[in-house]
């Protein structure tokens, strides 16, 4: 009587086979923690910043104006009711910076054009209570409306958008969610750097110094003036202070603010770096909202509290390295938007 | 369990690749995250082996510039790691070996062919072997399994934990016959 071989037999008796859920292991190591993350709490942050910044923006330079001459017709907007907004966070610039900020950015699959890498549905209810973001994990398969001359297929949801554009995307979500999205809004992530730049730095007050090894960012305590690399680094920011995702959203929407006087108080008199800097805006932003539209909902949207929540997901049963939504609980959390 | 074909590349060429291409891990993962997760079901059951196997390879990504590329095969690396993190489980490895003291195994043989071709002798003294290895100190345990359920060479364990191959030896031999003892209390033909 072999006693190894009677505890190899023990073993095979006590064996499990792997299951297919395995698989999501294999993307952990290679995203590592950033993909845990993402599109995770900075990526939201950075898309919410941008998106404040590329709204309020243009919202404000139009306000002046209409402050001082209001055009007819175009200062009533009714943006009341509710409000689904389909964000897209892209990333049209790899190559160009904007890797580092995402490992896995620069290897999608698919089109080397515009890919998007954060896929979100911003809910606003009619009294403006409290704003939901969904996040559509990006590898999710799904069924992809037919748009232009493509047929509709089973795909990664991403590709809706590479292929067929923002109206693509937005067509097979609407089908998938039983939402209606009443608008688009995308932004690039290496906009928000260059709108910083164009602006010639934000300035910031800092109550105590940084040094944040994850954030790649060193600073003084004090007022110092942010670069767009650092600005990216700030908005990034999580060790500092308490620590907290509400005191970060603060500090979020100082950075926004004090980029809002910026504009206000130097660029406006400014006509070669205001044109820069709407042109990084305008790159930086595509969307079906009016100027005024954005700075109705802009404005409404300043107080209401975020809150960020993700797409039930489960590993696809025909594709182990892609997921697909887990039901009921996707269907259950569409409805509750409704 | 599982060999390598001699065909393919070394794991080693997989891990330098990585340190430029980390996407070239995924090949490791793709090569090795199966027979990972049979061992820690072995040992520990499917509860925590999922996530287990996922903890070994995120370990081992992190140290991957690290990695000595002399030794072509990344299995003792692997398991390595993998016994690191097992042993921040003995709770539940004891717990587990407990269990096979009392209780018959719902094991998922497939069929009763295979079952008698290799377990009935095992399952006739299961309870003695779980005993034997629930009573066995941790280091000798990690080399008996790794040798008796990972199919790991001597030098391969000894590489796979950081110790030398005398070492390897002695706590084989004292876990063999620990076990031995075992069974040999078991069998009423040496009763007295």
């Amino acid at each position: 009587m072999d006693d190894l071989k009677l505890l190899r037999d023990l073993g095979a008796e006590l064996e499990h086979q792997p299951p297919p859920t395995l698989a999501r292991q294999r993307e952990r190591f290679l995203r590592g923690r950033p993909w845990r993350r993402w599109p995770g709490w900075w990526t939201a942050a950075l898309v919410a910043a941008a998106t404040a910044v590329a709204v309020a923006v243009p919202a404000l330079l139009v306000a002046d104006r209409h402050t001082a001459a209001p055009p007819a017709g175009t200062d009533v907007v009714d943006v009341s009711g509710t409000r689904n907004v389909l964000l897209i966070g892209s990333d049209t610039r790899a190559g160009e910076g904007n890797e580092e900020y995402g490992p896995n950015l620069a290897r999608q699959p698919g089109s080397g054009g515009r890919r998007s890498d954060t896929i979100m549905i911003v809910h606003v209810p009619a009294d403006r209570s409290r704003t939901t973001a969904v996040s559509v994990p990006r590898d999710s398969m799904v069924r992809i409306a037919p748009c232009g001359s493509d047929p509709a297929r089973t795909d990664l949801i991403n590709s809706a958008y590479d292929s067929g554009g923002a109206a693509c995307l937005r067509a097979t979500l609407e089908a998938l969610t039983g939402l209606r999205l009443h608008h688009t809004v995308e932004v690039d992530f290496a906009g928000f750097k260059d709108m910083v730049d164009a602006l010639g730095g934000v300035p910031v007050k800092l109550p105590q110094p940084v040094d944040d090894k994850a954030a790649k960012l060193k600073l003084p305590a004090g007022e110092s003036v942010l670069n767009g690399e650092q600005a990216l680094g700030y908005v990034r920011l999580r060790r500092y202070g308490d620590g907290s995702d509400i005191q970060r959203v603060k500090r979020q929407q100082q950075f926004v603010l004090s980029m809002l006087r910026e504009v206000r108080t130097r660029l406006a008199a400014d006509p070669v770096r205001l044109k820069d800097f709407m042109g990084e805006v305008r790159r930086s932003v595509r969307t079906d909202l009016s100027l005024e539209e954005m700075y109705e909902l802009g404005t409404q949207l300043a107080d209401t509290e975020m809150k960020t929540v993700s797409v039930p997901w489960e590993p696809a049963a025909r594709d182990r390295n892609r997921l697909q939504w887990r039901q009921p609980e996707a269907d259950r959390l569409f409805a509750s938007l409704k | 369990m599982i060999t390598q074909p001699a065909v393919r590349g070394a794991d080693a060429d997989l891990v330098r690749a990585s340190w430029t291409d980390p996407e070239a891990f995924a090949e490791l993962f793709d090569r090795y995250s199966a027979m990972l997760y049979r061992y820690v079901t072995r040992r520990l059951g499917p509860e925590p082996a999922e996530d287990l196997v996922g903890e070994t390879f995120l370990v081992a990504f992190s140290r991957r510039k690290s990695y000595d590329l002399a030794y072509p095969d990344a299995r003792p690396w692997l398991f390595g790691i993998l016994t690191k993190l097992v042993s921040r489980h003995h709770r539940t490895e004891a717990a587990r070996y407990r269990a096979l003291l009392r209780a018959p195994v719902d094991s998922d043989v497939e069929s009763p062919a295979d079952r008698v071709a290799a377990g009935v002798t095992a399952q006739a003294v299961r309870a003695e072997l779980a005993g034997a290895l629930a009573a066995l100190p941790a280091k000798d345990r990690d080399v008996l399994l790794l040798i008796a359920w990972g199919d790991l060479t001597y030098e391969e364990v000894a590489r796979a934990l950081g110790i030398p191959v005398g070492t390897v030896r002695s706590r084989l031999n004292r876990g063999r016959r620990k076990v031995r003892a075992a069974l040999g209390d078991a069998n009423p033909m040496e009763k007295e």
